[in-house]
């Protein structure tokens, strides 16, 4: 995937770059806010990762802004160090898809960005998600594991579509709380970890090949791939 | 220290104008009146005594008027107070106090008036001039000079009642400057001691129930609200930089010694792994923080919308059951019916859940913990959470809602100690407060929320 990344601070920037390259993806940078749009309306991209502040006179919305009135659909994930909901609302109305806090994890920020160019893709409505033998009927709302039938509770049956609809890709704890729960707060103790041990339980125990994995600093996977 | 006397000389000048304005509202009526009472009056009984001559004259002829005459103005100071004049039709002098027919006066009968010179002295008076027949002329006229001391004292009267209350005023000016300035001097001077540091200083409040007073107690207020936050933010920042040493002080001793000892890989990777966990409890701090300066800010009643608390609470209640479950708590709640309230839903869950959190922290294994949503009052909505943990002594519970405050019994456990703020912060902002009690035993838990947002206290 080609992915440009408008983002001032060299360091940030490098790292950014770096992981995503090892992601697999190629990526353009532009360090200043003219430049970014200059990259953005010539070139196509697959999405770009948006810093909010930037130098050179136009600032990352006024980008997003611009790109969005020309008629660009590119995904773009916008990121900042203005925290607080209010920032968020104006950063994804002004034609934002996601918003991502500074400072990050990597991890956090690549399994945004997955989630984003999965989205991007065309796809038909799938009435049911299948991986593997796991398949989950959205309008019976029953799930199948084996051709056996897996009792869920219906926020389970959420979390578990979450999961399937990001199959083989790392979802963090935070994406699951946001578009899951649609909380927006870090809850102290591991209740997340829990919830996901016990949806564990219900899909994967009694049978030989594990669905559903963790990803050690950055969240957990539901994955048919060794 | 220099103040402006300008305000009070102003007050000054305006009481005193409008105090003379007053008074000659007041006077001029009365002297409009006066004067044509008076002038009335006068020409009236020029007139009588007109009338009175002219039928002596007609019943006794010239002689018995001249006698009458004569015996009028006999002893009295010719042309001070009356004059009477008869002549005969050639122009003699029959009878009267003037020694001629004056010049300059109208040639005919009636009221008039005129100034004539009597004995070289002009007087302004009032005549009436009658044609007895036969030629004879009489005049009698009135001295208006005799009004002028009356007058004269009307005018006195005015200009000392004028001065007096110029006088009046600017004493009253004085005073007022003096009072304003021995106030004003103190609220000053108690300011510039407060700018100075000493936060605890209150304006004296005067005795006297006026605006003054009034003022003084709201400032005083504003004070002592001032003082709160001060305190708030240096107790705050004495926190953080204690809360957040510990955390950075083992981050930076963990980087020095792998950048010391250069362990072997595996190692190595634990200790980036704990040097990234050490990272984000300091980033948790902050975004508590942030979080309770958005909230305390009040900007979030921006997104305030009809929330459906029953739903909310079920939903967190389900959220926190696998982990209840896990510890063998019982976590119960039992909706009775939708409640709503106008309220952000994503404070509320969090608020909610940091109750929650809080309850799991303390229950023992195999407790209880109880969420209800109740309406006490017809615009109070409570979230009650219960649990049978220890609890919170007393004199402790006001102090829990302050930032970083972390009772004894809390050391040990994780967490920043910023939950209970952040929840008395939501309660705030939606018009309520966090009330603590004994649950005998354990902590019950009071989370209040304004049914309607304008009965907030937090603008």
């Amino acid at each position: 995937m080609k992915l440009l990344l408008v983002e001032d601070n060299e360091r940030v920037a490098r790292f950014v770059k770096k992981g995503l390259a090892e992601a697999g993806h190629t990526v353009d940078h532009a360090d200043n806010g003219r430049d970014g749009m200059n990259h953005a309306v010539s070139e196509p991209y697959d999405a770009i990762v948006m810093d909010r502040m930037l130098p050179g006179g136009i600032d990352g919305l006024a980008i997003v802004a611009a790109l969005r009135q020309q008629g660009n659909r590119v995904p773009i994930l916008i990121l900042s160090a203005l925290d607080g909901v209010d920032e968020r609302i104006h950063g994804l109305k002004s034609g934002g898809d996601d918003y991502l806090v500074k400072p990050f994890a990597f991890g956090e920020l690549l399994a945004r960005l997955d989630a984003l160019l999965r989205r991007a893709q065309p796809q038909a409505v799938d009435t049911t998600l299948t991986l593997d033998d796991l398949s989950m009927d959205m309008l019976a709302h029953k799930v199948t594991r084996a051709g056996r039938p897996v009792a869920l509770q219906p926020r389970e049956f959420k979390l578990l579509g979450y999961l399937m609809r990001h199959a083989n890709q790392v979802v963090t704890r935070t994406m699951l709380l946001e578009n899951v729960w649609d909380y927006h707060f870090d809850p102290q103790t591991n209740v997340i970890d829990v919830h996901i041990s016990k949806l564990r339980q219900k899909i994967d125990a009694g049978f030989g090949k594990p669905l559903l994995r963790t990803v050690r600093n950055a969240g957990y996977m539901l994955t048919d791939q060794p | 220290m220099r103040l402006p006397g300008f305000s009070a000389r102003t007050i000054a000048i305006g009481y005193a104008f409008v105090t003379l304005l007053v008074l000659a509202m007041f006077a001029s009526p009365l002297w409009y009146a006066w004067r044509t009472n008076i002038q009335e009056v006068r020409t009236e009984l020029l007139a009588s005594e007109a009338q009175r001559l002219g039928n002596l004259f007609r019943r006794g002829g010239p002689a018995a008027l001249t006698t009458a005459i004569d015996s009028q103005v006999e002893g009295t100071n010719d042309g001070v107070r009356k004059i009477i004049l008869l002549m005969a039709p050639n122009g003699a002098k029959l009878a009267g106090n003037l020694p001629a027919w004056p010049g300059g006066l109208p040639d005919r009968d009636g009221v008039s008036s005129a100034t004539i010179r009597v004995d070289g002295v002009p007087r302004r008076i009032e005549l009436v001039r009658v044609t007895l027949g036969r030629g004879y002329r009489l005049l009698i006229a009135s001295n208006l000079n005799r009004f002028d001391e009356l007058e004269r004292l009307f005018v006195y009267g005015l200009l000392g009642c004028g001065a007096a209350v110029l006088v009046g005023a600017a004493l009253g000016g004085v005073l007022i400057r003096r009072a304003l300035l021995t106030r004003v001097q103190g609220i000053s001077q108690t300011t510039a001691a407060i700018i100075e540091g000493k936060l605890s200083r209150r304006l004296a409040a005067p005795r006297d129930g006026d605006e003054l007073q009034l003022l003084t107690r709201t400032v005083n207020r504003m004070l002592d609200q001032i003082e709160h936050l001060v305190t708030g933010v240096q107790d705050v920042s004495n926190a953080i930089a204690h809360d957040l040493r510990t955390p950075l002080s083992e981050l930076r001793a963990r980087l020095e010694e792998l950048s010391v000892n250069r362990p072997n890989e595996e190692e190595t990777f634990a200790e980036i792994d704990a040097a990234i966990n050490d990272v984000d409890r300091v980033m948790k701090i902050f975004n508590a923080l942030l979080r309770l300066a958005e909230i305390d800010s009040g900007s979030r009643r921006n997104g305030f919308v009809p929330v459906d608390v029953t739903n909310l609470a079920a939903e967190v209640a389900e959220f926190y059951a696998p982990v209840a479950e896990l510890r063998n708590i019982a976590l119960a709640f039992t909706p009775r019916g939708a409640l709503r309230a106008v309220g952000d839903p994503v404070l509320l869950a969090q608020a909610l859940g940091n109750l929650v959190e809080n309850a799991l922290k303390y229950a023992p294994e195999g407790g209880v913990i109880a969420i209800a949503v109740q309406r006490p009052q017809r615009d109070m909505l409570e979230i009650v959470v219960s649990d049978n943990g220890p609890g919170i002594a007393e004199d402790e519970r006001p102090r829990v809602v302050e930032r970083f405050y972390r009772g004894d019994t809390s050391r040990g456990t994780p967490g920043v100690g910023l939950g209970l703020s952040v929840v008395s912060a939501v309660a705030r902002l939606h018009g309520g407060v966090l009330l603590l009690a004994d649950n005998r035993p354990g902590l019950r838990a009071t989370l209040q929320v304004a049914v309607s947002p304008a009965g907030g206290t937090q603008a």
